[in-house]
C-alpha cells in the first residue's frame, strides 16, 4: 500500500470518528450496547440481594439446614411435620380465601393459607400450606457461576450478538455513505485528490473503530457485571481453572469479527440501496434462518462462523420443539480457524463489492 | 373613465369541508408511496395469503373437490383458529408495510422544515397527524381487516345462518385486533420518525423495537428469572390479546389485561411524543 | 501533452430526464463562462468535468487526466459546488484544512496552505467558527477558499458569486482575473449576465442540455445571421448621418438617440457597413466614436435562448 494512502485513510478515519462517537443521531447505538450491560447490572444486584436475604433466613431459622433437609418437604405434609423437619420459619405470610367445597356443592369454604420460607444460606424453599396440608413447594436454587455462564453465554448468542451488535452495525456502517448522502456532504469526499477506495476503506475503518469500541466495551462491562456478585474464589476458580477467561477472550475476539462481518455487509447495502431498511430487514432474516438453509447457503452468512466461534454450547431446554432446538444447536459447525477466515472472506466479498459500488457512485442527491 | 382601485380580496370561493381537509395529506402521501415499485408488488404480495385463504374455504365447502382426494367433509375447519391464522399472517406484512411506508410519512417535513408551512394555513396539528396516520391506517385496513370480512362474508355464504349468528363475534374480533395493530404501528412509526427526523435511522429504530424488544425481553426473563420481560415486546403483547380476542387456548405469561394496558400505553407515549415534536416551531440549541 | 479540458460527443441522462447531449468542447485556459437559464445542463456539465457524475456517453479528459482518475485530477482541479451543506461540526478552518489533509497533505503545509486560501477569500475572523453558523456569502467564500486551497490548475466554480454583497464580488472577480492571469484555467457558471460580459475570456451557450454557442463573445455575435448587428455611432449631425446611411441597402434601420449626439443603426452586414463609414467620413460628416451595440452577452444570449431568464 503506498504511504500516501494511509496517510489519506487516517485523515477519513479522523474526520469520520466525530460524526460516529458524538453524532446525537448515533446515540441510540450507545443504548443499544447499554442495555445487556444494565440488563448485567440488574442481575447482579438481584442475585446479591437474594443472597443477603438468604442468608438472613437462614440464619434467623431455629435451626442450621441443609440442602437435603429442603428437599425433604413433599406435598401433602402437614403444618406440623413441616416444623418438625425443618423448625419454624423465619419468614411467614398467612391469608384466607372462600373457596367452593369441593365434596358439598353450594358450600362456601374459609380456606387458611400460610407460606413459609426456608433457606440453607443459598438455595431457597417456598412452601404453600393450605387448611393445614403442603400444597405447592418451590425451591430456588442460588447462584451458580456453571449454571449461569450458560445464561451468559445465550444472551451473548442470542441477544448480543444477533440483535445488538446487528442493529449497532446498521446504525453506524449505514450511515457511513447512505447519511452523507441525504446530508448532502459526500461531495466533499470525492472532490478530493483521493482513490474512492481509499476514501471507502477509511470509512469502513472508521465504523469499525466505533463499533469495536463501543460493542467491545459494553461486552467486558457485561463480563464484569456478570462476576459481580459471586464470591472471589467462585470467580477465580472459574476464570482461571474453568476456563472462564478464555471464554471472555473469545466473546471480545467474536465481538469483533461480528463488527467486521456485519459491517462490511452494512456498508455494501448502504451504498447499494436508497432505503437501507429492506436489505437489512432480508440480512436479519438470512441471518435467522441460516440453519434451515442447505450448507453450501449456509457459509454465505456471518452468524454460521460466529456460532462455530462461541465457546459455550447452549443446551435446549426440555420439550423445546425441533425448530427451536435447530436454532439453538450448531450442526455443522466449522473449526475456529476456518470459522476466522470464513468472517474475514465474508467481509472481504462484502468491501469487494462496496469498492466496485464506491467507484460508480454519483452524486445526485436530489435523486434521494 | 372609471377608476378601479386595487385593494387585497380575500378568497370569497367555496372551501372543501373542514373535517376532510386532512385528506389532502393522505391523497399527496399516499400518490408518493406508490411511486416506488418495490411498494407497488410489496402491496400485491400481501394479498397472497388472503387468496390462499379464499381458496381454502371454497374448498372446505366443496364437498365433491375433497372426496376426489377421498377427504371427509369436515377435514378442514373455518373457525376461530383459521381466523387467528389468518391475523397473524397479516400481521407481519402490515408490519413489513409499516417498516417501508411509515418512516418516510413525517422525517421528511422535519428535516426539511415544512411542518410551518403547514401550520401557517388553518390546519391544526391534530389534523396533521390524523392526515399522516391515515395513509398507513387505509393502507393497513386494505390487508388485515378488509380481506379479512371479506373471507368472514364468504365463509357465511357458504355456511349458512346458523354459523354466521355462531360465529358472529370473530368478525368484531377480526376488526378490533386489527384496528389496535394498526394504531400501534402506525404510532410508533411516526412517533419514531418525528423523534429523528430521518427516514433510515426511524425504519432501523422500528426494526429494532420490534426484534430487539423481542430479544430483549427474552434475556431478561432469562437473566433476572421473571416474566415482565414481555412488557418489552410488542408482538408478544399483540399475541396476548390476539389470543384473548379470538379465544384460542394459549398460556401466556402476563395476564390479557396488563397486556391491554401495556399496548395502550405505548400508544399513549407515542402520541406524547407526536404532539412535542409535531410543532410549527423548532427551538435551535 | 494536452492543454485543454476536452469533451467529446458527452452525453448525459438521468434515467428518462436529459442532463447534456451531445456536447463536443475543447476549453482553452482563461475564464470560461458557462451561460444559460436553469435547467440547461450547466451544473451537470461542471459535475461531468469533475467525475460526480458519469457520462452516459461520451468521453471527458481534463488536461492530462481522465475523470476517472481522481488522485491525480484533484491535484489539477478544484471544485466549489453548488451544494449548500459542509461536513457537520466543523469550523471554517477545518474544513479546508481536512480537505488538504484528505489530499494527503501533512499537517504544516495543510495548515499554511489552509490559512493562504482562507486570506484570499478574507474570512481570516471567521475561520474558527462552525461553518454552521456562517452567512451564505461566507459559505461561498470558504467554499471557494477550499477549491482554491491546494492551488488548482482548474478552477471549476458553480455560481460564485450567488449570495456574495457587491464589495465581495468585485473582490472574487479579482481573484478569478489574477488566477486566469497565472495561465489557469477558470470555469463559471453564472446567471448574472453582465458580471459574465465583464470577466469571460470566452463563453459557453447553454440550452435545454444541448450547447447553442461557445467561444469568444464577439465570435459568436458575428456568427449570428439572423439577428442584425447593431452599432452606434456617435456624432454631432445625426439627422445628416441617418438620411445618408438610409442610402445604403444593409441598413435596415436607424434611430436617433435620445440626446440628438448620436445614432443607433442596425445593419445586416457589417463589413459593408464599415465600408461605407470610410465613405461617409470622408465626405465630411464629423464622427466621434463607432462602436458594436449588440456584442456582448446579453444580447448573444436573448437572440439564442431568449430573453425570458435573463438577470441583468
Amino acid at each position: 500500500m503506498k504511504k500516501i494512502w494511509w496517510a489519506q485513510i487516517k485523515a477519513v478515519i479522523r474526520l469520520e470518528m466525530k460524526k460516529t462517537f458524538f453524532a446525537k443521531r448515533g446515540l441510540w447505538i450507545y443504548v443499544l450496547a447499554a442495555m445487556p450491560v444494565m440488563l448485567f447490572v440488574a442481575y447482579a444486584i438481584v442475585s446479591s440481594h437474594q443472597q443477603s436475604r438468604s442468608a438472613n433466613i437462614a440464619r434467623q431459622g431455629e435451626r442450621q439446614l441443609s440442602y437435603q433437609d429442603l428437599r425433604a418437604v413433599h406435598s401433602g405434609m402437614t403444618t406440623e411435620e413441616v416444623i418438625a423437619a425443618l423448625g419454624k420459619p423465619s419468614a411467614s405470610f398467612d391469608w384466607s380465601e372462600n373457596r367452593p367445597s369441593p365434596t358439598k356443592p353450594g358450600v362456601i369454604l374459609n380456606v387458611l393459607h400460610e407460606d413459609y420460607h426456608y433457606s440453607d444460606g443459598q438455595n431457597d424453599l417456598f412452601v404453600g400450606i393450605a387448611d393445614g396440608k403442603v400444597e405447592n413447594i418451590h425451591i430456588r436454587h442460588a447462584n451458580n457461576l456453571g449454571q449461569d455462564s450458560i445464561m451468559f453465554a445465550g444472551v451473548f448468542q442470542f441477544f448480543f450478538l444477533r440483535l445488538g451488535i446487528f442493529f449497532g452495525c446498521l446504525g453506524i456502517f449505514m450511515n457511513l455513505f447512505r447519511g452523507e448522502i441525504l446530508d448532502r456532504s459526500l461531495h466533499f469526499y470525492f472532490l478530493a485528490p483521493v482513490r474512492r477506495e481509499v476514501v471507502m476503506a477509511g470509512k469502513f475503518l472508521a465504523g469499525l473503530l466505533a463499533t469495536c469500541t463501543i460493542f467491545v466495551t459494553s461486552e467486558i462491562l457485561q463480563t464484569v457485571a456478570f462476576l459481580w456478585h459471586f464470591p472471589a474464589g467462585a470467580r477465580d476458580v472459574y476464570l482461571y481453572h474453568n476456563h472462564g477467561l478464555e471464554h471472555a477472550a473469545i466473546y471480545l475476539g467474536v465481538t469483533v469479527l461480528a463488527c467486521v462481518g456485519y459491517g462490511a455487509f452494512f456498508l455494501v447495502a448502504g451504498m447499494m440501496f436508497k432505503n437501507p431498511i429492506l436489505p437489512a430487514a432480508a440480512i436479519l432474516i438470512w441471518e435467522g434462518i441460516n440453519p434451515f438453509l442447505p450448507a453450501v447457503l449456509r457459509h454465505f452468512s456471518v452468524i454460521y462462523y460466529l456460532k462455530s466461534l462461541c465457546p459455550v454450547d447452549i443446551p435446549s431446554p426440555p420439550g423445546t420443539s425441533p425448530i427451536f432446538a435447530l436454532l439453538v444447536s450448531n450442526a455443522d459447525p466449522v473449526a475456529p480457524p476456518i470459522a476466522i477466515v470464513g468472517v474475514l472472506v465474508v467481509a472481504l466479498i462484502a468491501l469487494y463489492v462496496s469498492s466496485l459500488q464506491v467507484r460508480r457512485l454519483e452524486i445526485n442527491y436530489t435523486a434521494e | 373613465m372609471a377608476i378601479y382601485r386595487r385593494n387585497y380580496k380575500p378568497y370569497s370561493g367555496t372551501t372543501t369541508p373542514e373535517w376532510s381537509r386532512f385528506l389532502v395529506l393522505f391523497r399527496y402521501s399516499r400518490r408518493n408511496l406508490f411511486r416506488s415499485k418495490f411498494m407497488t408488488a410489496f402491496f400485491v404480495i400481501c394479498f397472497f395469503y388472503p387468496a390462499v385463504c379464499l381458496a381454502v374455504i371454497y374448498v372446505a365447502h366443496s364437498a365433491s373437490f375433497l372426496a376426489q382426494f377421498g377427504l371427509p367433509g369436515g377435514i378442514l375447519s373455518i373457525d376461530n383458529k383459521f381466523f387467528y391464522a389468518f391475523i397473524s399472517v397479516q400481521g407481519v406484512f402490515a408490519f413489513l408495510l409499516t417498516a417501508f411506508a411509515g418512516p418516510g410519512l413525517i422525517s421528511p417535513d422535519l428535516a426539511n422544515g415544512a411542518l410551518p408551512l403547514y401550520f401557517c394555513r388553518p390546519f391544526s396539528r391534530a389534523e396533521y397527524v390524523l392526515g399522516k396516520s391515515s395513509v398507513l391506517a387505509i393502507l393497513l385496513s386494505q390487508i388485515t381487516w378488509v380481506p379479512g370480512l371479506v373471507l368472514f362474508i364468504v365463509q357465511a355464504s357458504l355456511a349458512g345462518a346458523s354459523w354466521t349468528w355462531t360465529n358472529l363475534w370473530i368478525a368484531g374480533s377480526l376488526v378490533l385486533s386489527s384496528l389496535l395493530w394498526i394504531a400501534i404501528l402506525s404510532l410508533l412509526a411516526m412517533a419514531l420518525s418525528a423523534w429523528v427526523k430521518w427516514r433510515i435511522v426511524a425504519g432501523a429504530l422500528l426494526l429494532a423495537l420490534m426484534f430487539f424488544g423481542a430479544g430483549f425481553a427474552q434475556a431478561i426473563n432469562a437473566v433476572l428469572r421473571t416474566e415482565s420481560g414481555h412488557f418489552l415486546n410488542v408482538a408478544y403483547l399483540m399475541e396476548t390479546v390476539w389470543n384473548s380476542l379470538f379465544q384460542v387456548d394459549a398460556t401466556h405469561a402476563i395476564p390479557v389485561s396488563q397486556a391491554w394496558i401495556a399496548l395502550l400505553l405505548y400508544c399513549l407515549i407515542c402520541l406524547a411524543l407526536l404532539m412535542r415534536k409535531v410543532r410549527a416551531y423548532e427551538v435551535v440549541q | 501533452m494536452n492543454d485543454r479540458i476536452i469533451f467529446e460527443d458527452v452525453s448525459k441522462f438521468y434515467g428518462e430526464i436529459l442532463g447534456v447531449n451531445r456536447v463536443n468542447l475543447s476549453i482553452p485556459p482563461g475564464i470560461t463562462s458557462l451561460v444559460g437559464p436553469n435547467g440547461s445542463g450547466k451544473t451537470t456539465l461542471m459535475n461531468l468535468m469533475t467525475g460526480l457524475v458519469r457520462p452516459t456517453r461520451g468521453r471527458i479528459q481534463v488536461l492530462d487526466y481522465s475523470i476517472d482518475d481522481p488522485e491525480n485530477l484533484f491535484k489539477i482541479v478544484g471544485y466549489s459546488t453548488q451544494f449548500d451543506s459542509f461536513p457537520k461540526g466543523l469550523t471554517g478552518f477545518q474544513f479546508v484544512y481536512s480537505y488538504l489533509r484528505l489530499g494527503g497533505r501533512d499537517s504544516q503545509s495543510a495548515e499554511q496552505l489552509a490559512w493562504r486560501a482562507i486570506e484570499r477569500v478574507n474570512l481570516v475572523d471567521a475561520a474558527k467558527r462552525n461553518v454552521a453558523g456562517y452567512s451564505k456569502g461566507m459559505r461561498q467564500r470558504i467554499r471557494l477558499a477550499q477549491a482554491l486551497s491546494h492551488e488548482p490548475k482548474v478552477l471549476v466554480l458553480d455560481e460564485p458569486l450567488n449570495g456574495l454583497d457587491p464589495l465581495a464580488r468585485s473582490e472574487m472577480i479579482a481573484l478569478f482575473r489574477s488566477t486566469a492571469a497565472q495561465g489557469c484555467y477558470v470555469i463559471i457558471s453564472s446567471h448574472i449576465l453582465h458580471e459574465v460580459d465583464v470577466i469571460s475570456d470566452q463563453v459557453i451557450l447553454l440550452s435545454n442540455g444541448y450547447v447553442v454557442a461557445e467561444g469568444k463573445i464577439q465570435n459568436v455575435r458575428s456568427e449570428i445571421q439572423e439577428h442584425p448587428t447593431q452599432i452606434l455611432i456617435r456624432c454631432h449631425q445625426p439627422r445628416e448621418l441617418a438620411a445618408k446611411m438610409l442610402e445604403y441597402p444593409h441598413t435596415i434601420e436607424v434611430s436617433i438617440h435620445k440626446d440628438e449626439r448620436g445614432l443607433l443603426l442596425k445593419t445586416r452586414d457589417a463589413d459593408r457597413f464599415y465600408l461605407a463609414m470610410n465613405e461617409i467620413a470622408l465626405s465630411g460628416i464629423d464622427i466621434e466614436s463607432v462602436a458594436p451595440a449588440d456584442d456582448d452577452v446579453l444580447s448573444v444570449y436573448e437572440y439564442l435562448i431568449g430573453s425570458e431568464e435573463v438577470v441583468r
